[in-house]
């Protein structure tokens, strides 16, 4: 049996067109529950608890592919869902942290080395030492909690299939596309926002946001491309547009007060996105198109100067 | 303490406590097959165990993949069912795995067998029934990603009863086959192999399990195997006399698979010659699924939507 778990989409030209309909019908059963972004909302110990796991998570992944990270807080959240929030002790959300992080690296055939686990756990709290036992025992009842549905459909599965809708034939221009958009993908995994919406839609979202960022000349044809495809639902990407875009703003916002630098392009990013909403509800007219030229201009300067130190910044 | 409390809502029987064992019915390379009962509903089940080899990493990586896979793939029906997944230990303390399957009372090969042995033919709306099926769990299973690579009469399942057919021996569950003793003169793995593969292709597609359906649909009519070779040159000359020798004009690409040698030249013959009492509808389906080119044979789905399955009563299927 082949069986990529990255990339199930990823032959997508090999693929009988009839077989990409699958994975957008069986996505939601990879997510959580609906009512575990509400119950978390209603309580923040819940939240923070959260915050803390995947905080947990996330140093022990920063050297690892972005599917890692986002595998093993997708298995936390669909725990968390499924056998409520546990107490408050700082050392069970570690044994939980590394046991999700280990099944990830698993599913993902990823090495790592045992010892700079515990040596990460180990910072701060010296008492925590687990035992190689414990955390097994603590695997299997994630396995046993997940009923062994570890292969999870994540908003990486999706972003091939999108890529190839927006026909760049450069490869490396492909690629720098994708490796922003996981990014993006990543980072807004940590908001309970996104919990909300489907990995499809993720995809679609970080995808066009990146894209804007990127490629803002061709944006609007990319647009137009996840507009015309018929297993998205066009008003949820823009919601979970707003979302992503928000979360990326805190992000540039905290570059910015390093470097000093005005944020009123972050807001540009806004009047793009309507504006072009609004060119095709109005039909085109020569004003509109003028200003729009302008504004392009300004984000491409804009993005310019912020590669160097967001690439500086994002060091792990 | 915590550890205790956080499971406590995962109750679970172990899994000899909640199972009856009634016999042995396979032994594979990882483990044992069980025709078991289960205590608290009475239902059969295929229960099959295996032994983790756990070192210092716990549920092995490889385990844990294909025991995610099979759970995704067992929500069609033409795929056999993984049941749950219990972990226990045995005598010496080691953990042992038990993945519980439906159970189903034969195979395609025993009820192939069965009509060759009274003389008589299956009849064709069991075949197209049967044949629908299969097309059904393939597409299931090639839409999520998977291939299988080793379909064969002996890991497709069938219920007597009511001629439900379901695809097994994917990933892990297939360690659980009955070995091939060695003094049988069948290679099976062989004869349903699709010829891309017989030469040496690196990128397998699809493709490869559709050739696999139209072996299997051809010896459904026949009750013979289409292609038996005893060896991979064998089984390629087999392929040859009947289809004709390929060549660059009918399949682009295939002089340059690593495997590739000069082999006598061939006419292809007319697949009625190889398959006689199929009608005219069958035979253009099953020339669709053994198209020498991979990317030109017929997909899955496409199968199912062939005018050869019109006539049948897909209702409950």
């Amino acid at each position: 049996m082949d069986f990529d778990l990255e990339n199930p989409l990823g032959n997508f030209h090999d693929l009988p067109c009839d077989a990409v309909p699958s994975l957008f019908l069986i996505e939601s059963d990879h997510i959580p529950p609906p009512n575990y972004c509400q119950s978390l909302k209603a309580s923040d110990f819940d939240i923070s608890v959260r915050r803390d796991v995947v905080s947990l998570i996330s140093q022990l992944s920063c050297t690892f592919d972005p599917v890692l990270p986002y595998l093993a807080i997708n298995y936390l959240d669909r725990f968390l869902a499924n056998q409520g929030i546990l107490q408050p002790k700082p050392w069970a959300n570690k044994l939980l942290a590394v046991s999700c992080f280990s099944l990830a690296a698993k599913m993902l055939k990823t090495e790592y080395s045992a010892t700079d686990v515990q040596v990460l756990m180990n910072h701060g709290d010296g008492g925590a030492i687990f035992e190689t036992q414990t955390i097994q025992r603590m695997e299997g009842i994630v396995l046993g909690a997940l009923q062994w549905r570890m292969r999870s459909i994540t908003p990486f599965s999706f972003i091939p299939f999108f890529v190839n809708l927006f026909r760049l034939k450069d490869p490396a221009l492909r690629q720098v596309l994708k490796d922003r958009a996981s990014e993006i993908i990543l980072k807004s995994q940590r908001e309970i926002k996104v919990l909300e919406f489907k990995p499809s839609t993720v995809a679609a979202s970080a995808l066009l946001y990146a894209s804007h960022e990127l490629f803002p000349f061709q944006y609007p044809c990319f647009l137009r491309a996840i507009s015309d495809c018929s297993y998205i639902n066009k008003e949820t990407v823009v919601q979970c547009y707003n979302v992503i875009q928000d979360i990326a703003r805190e992000e540039y916002e905290s570059v910015l007060n390093i470097n000093s630098t005005s944020d009123t392009p972050v807001n540009v990013l806004d009047e793009h996105f309507l504006s072009l909403e609004s060119e095709k509800t109005n039909g085109t007219n020569v004003v509109v198109t003028q200003e729009q030229d302008f504004k392009r201009r300004k984000t491409t300067d804009y993005g310019n100067n912020r590669r160097v130190p967001f690439s500086h910044f994002h060091q792990c | 303490m915590e550890m205790e409390k956080t499971g406590a809502g995962v109750a679970v029987l172990s899994a000899k406590e909640a199972f009856e064992k009634l016999e042995k019915v396979g032994e594979g390379t990882y483990g044992k097959v069980y025709r078991a009962r289960e205590k608290a509903t009475g239902k059969i089940v295929a229960l099959k165990k295996t032994r983790l080899h756990e070192d210092q990493e716990g549920v092995p990586p490889t385990t844990l993949r294909e025991v995610s896979i099979l759970r995704m793939l067992s929500r069609d029906p033409h795929v056999v069912r993984l049941m749950d997944v219990k972990q226990g230990q045995n005598k010496e303390g080691k953990t042992v795995l038990y993945l519980v399957f439906e159970y189903m009372d034969t195979d395609l090969k025993k009820f192939i067998r069965s009509f060759r042995q009274t003389g008589q033919s299956i009849p064709p709306q069991t075949i197209k029934s049967l044949m629908y099926q299969l097309c059904k769990g393939i597409a299931f299973c090639h839409g999520h990603g998977i291939l299988h690579r080793d379909l064969k009469p002996h890991n497709l399942l069938m219920d007597r009863k009511t001629m439900m057919l379901k695809i097994a021996d994917l990933g892990l569950a297939r360690a659980f086959t009955v070995p091939i003793k060695k003094y049988t003169h069948e290679i099976l793995t062989l004869w349903y192999r699709a010829p891309e593969v017989l030469l040496g292709a690196t990128h397998y597609s699809m493709a490869v399990d559709i050739w696999s359906v139209g072996c299997i649909f051809a010896e459904l009519v026949t009750k013979q195997a289409l292609f038996a070779g005893d060896s991979e040159l064998q089984q390629l000359l087999h392929i040859f006399r009947l289809l004709g020798t390929p060549n660059e004009e009918v399949w682009p690409g295939v002089s340059k698979l690593k495997d590739w040698h000069e082999y006598p030249q061939w006419n292809p013959k007319s697949l009625s010659t190889a398959v006689p009492g199929l009608d005219e509808l069958g035979l253009d389906l099953l020339s669709q699924m053994l198209e020498y080119e991979p990317s030109k044979r017929i997909s899955a789905k496409k199968a199912m939507e062939h005018a050869y399955f019109n006539d049948l009563d897909k209702g409950h299927l």
